[in-house]
């Protein structure tokens, strides 16, 4: 397809919707969608955002954290390895709820990554859950303790991906639980085949956890592709993914055997838990309903399994009760 | 050339009004409304527009196909507030108009005309962050109490934002809503003003949490009962701009194109002759060059 050469995606842009979402989940734990004590450290800039945005994210979270839980749930050791991690509080909340005993890595640009070091060193409430045997390096974007490893890397290059899976010390038959949200979409699409197939070649046992835009074809999704393209953060790839199947074979064609891909809004209807999603839906009057299903048209949540233990994931994932 | 003439023009440039002007025009504003019908009447010709949602490039876009009122007859279905970037400039430019232009122009009270969901879509804080104070949200949003709450054309169409009520059977008994009030959580004026068509039999509840969903047999019942032709509402984003229902019982009309500046949808104004013949003008969001400054540029949120 004829693809217009202008879009040019900066690196500052691309970081600062990091800052956006964060402060989006701020918003949402203000009005009491999600629980999370520690987001709040991580924004300069408190924002109410329309209930729409906020149910996008609670919805998000809440279907990422039923797959979370889900892994951490089966026995033995685990790890987490989330590319492109940003700002995400995931790791102090699991601490907070006792569920730390996982090494938990986070993988994200210096920029980034050294400003989140900094900001954890500057809070006793952060800094408190990473010290047990850690260091914190702000300058490097390091942080480095028992469970908690922050480090920083340049995901459209395969050997700084490498170099920071040593550094980890993760270990290629421990399940792992890799997660990925808006961050492949921005890459060069060879490049994110790359790092799902560098990540199958890495695991011997582990689910691959991907939310992202998707289905640029229609009027919505035109638009959703100028509009991030004005911003500096064009989706470059989601022209090689506009489609569920497209989301599969992603996983399925680089390593990873088995895969599946759903919208959010049928993830919403279906796979987030009934009683929860009534509290929230009473938390503010909502009357953007033909606007939420079209956003949540062009979200998805996609994973491929690798499952060398024969069984662990036999009952992973959504469809699952 | 009168003060409300130059604050007309000075509205049309989107510069809001000093609070003080604002304060006069709406008491001017609320000794006209307060003598019109909760069923207000309007004759043909008249050019049916539906949610303007603060777009007020948008709504200058609609005045650029449609003509400019006076010279065109205009019926608004209300939602001329929230979401958008412009809602104080959008409402007070078709409150002066009003004022000014009182047999051109009739404009109906949407569910966002509401002070409580002015709080959570934007009105308020759009409001607090130009003056500074709530003041101009206080004056507009007593002024939402004083809009009427549906329109009658020639006897023959209905028209109101959002749609019926299980209370209601004949459009007489709209009448006698007392509708000098914020809109209720319940009941007929919250229904007119909530409701959606839906392709069910009857009624039901409606996932808005307010108003119900009707189906095409409540529409056949209420319009022969009444002896209208049609019920042309607005309240749902609609791509095409409008959207026939029931055998063209119903037809909803949206008039904020990219809705949100995202949702990449056309917007439609109907416009109806003499004889009620229809016509939809379907239009486009106003391009770049037309939306002021560079600044000024919207930045929809998404997931990020």
């Amino acid at each position: 397809m004829a693809m217009k050469a202008a879009a040019t995606s900066s690196p500052g842009a691309v970081q600062a919707t990091n800052d956006d979402a964060s402060a989006s989940k701020l918003s949402c734990v203000k009005k009491g969608y999600i629980l999370d004590d520690f987001v709040h450290f991580f924004v300069k800039r408190p924002i109410k955002r329309a209930p729409l945005i906020n149910r996008g994210y609670y919805a998000r979270w809440a279907a990422i954290r039923k797959l979370l839980l889900q892994f951490l749930d089966s026995v033995g050791p685990k790890q987490i390895l989330s590319l492109g991690a940003g700002f995400d509080t995931t790791y102090f909340q699991l601490e907070e709820e006792g569920r730390g005993e996982v090494k938990y890595v986070e993988l994200d640009f210096l920029e980034v990554t050294s400003r989140k070091a900094t900001i954890i060193a500057s809070r006793e409430q952060l800094q408190k859950k990473v010290e047990s045997l850690g260091t914190i390096s702000p300058e490097r974007g390091e942080i480095h303790s028992k469970h908690y490893m922050l480090l920083p890397v340049d995901l459209r290059d395969i050997n700084s991906l490498e170099k920071a899976f040593e550094c980890a010390q993760l270990d290629i038959s421990v399940p792992t639980f890799i997660l990925s949200e808006c961050v492949l979409i921005y890459l060069d699409p060879d490049v994110s085949r790359a790092v799902v197939n560098w990540a199958a070649q890495k695991f011997n046992t582990a689910v691959f956890v991907v939310y992202e835009q998707y289905s640029p074809e229609d009027a919505f999704g035109q638009q959703m592709i100028k509009n991030l393209e004005s911003r500096g953060c064009p989706l470059l790839g989601i022209h090689d993914t506009p489609s569920l199947e497209a989301k599969r074979e992603r996983f399925t064609k680089n390593g990873w055997p088995r895969a599946v891909a759903l919208n959010m809004d049928e993830i919403y209807r279906s796979e987030i838990d009934p009683i929860d999603r009534r509290r929230i839906e009473r938390l503010e009057i909502f009357d953007e309903f033909e606007e939420w299903h079209m956003m949540q048209e062009h979200y998805c949540l996609a994973y491929g399994i690798k499952d060398a233990t024969q069984g662990m994931f036999d009952n992973f994932g959504f469809g699952v009760r | 050339m009168s003060d409300l003439d130059r604050q007309i023009e000075q509205l049309k440039r989107c510069e809001p009004l000093k609070e003080s002007e604002v304060k006069t025009l709406c008491l001017k504003a609320m000794e006209i409304l307060v003598e019109e019908s909760n069923v207000q009447r309007v004759d043909a010709p008249v050019t049916i527009c539906g949610d303007i949602h603060g777009q007020f490039y948008d709504m200058k876009e609609l005045f650029r196909v449609g003509g400019d009122c006076p010279q065109t007859n205009y019926l608004f279905l209300g939602d001329f507030v929230d979401r958008g970037f412009y809602s104080v400039e959008t409402f007070l430019l078709l409150l002066a108009l009003k004022v000014r232009y009182p047999d051109r122009i009739t404009l109906i009270r949407g569910n966002h005309e509401s002070r409580q969901i002015t709080q959570v879509y934007g009105f308020y804080d759009e409001c607090l962050r130009k003056y500074g104070s709530v003041n101009v949200w206080r004056y507009c949003t007593d002024i939402f109490d004083y809009l009427s709450l549906s329109a009658l054309i020639d006897n023959r169409i209905f028209s109101v934002h959002g749609g019926l009520s299980p209370s209601i059977t004949s459009i007489d008994q709209i009448r006698t809503i007392d509708r000098k009030q914020e809109v209720p959580h319940d009941g007929a004026m919250c229904d007119l003003l909530w409701s959606d068509p839906e392709d069910i039999e009857g009624w039901n509840l409606s996932p808005r949490g307010a108003g119900f969903l009707f189906g095409g047999n409540v529409v056949t019942t209420f319009n022969h009962a009444n002896k209208i032709e049609l019920i042309c509402r607005a309240h749902q984003l609609v791509m095409e701009g409008y959207k026939w229902m029931f055998n063209n019982q119903v037809v909803t009309v949206w008039s904020a194109p990219n809705y949100c500046y995202r949702c990449g949808n056309v917007a439609a104004i109907l416009e109806l002759d003499e004889h009620l013949n229809k016509k939809f003008t379907v239009f486009e969001a106003a391009p770049q060059d037309a939306r002021g400054a560079p600044s000024k540029k919207p930045a929809p949120d998404y997931f990020l």
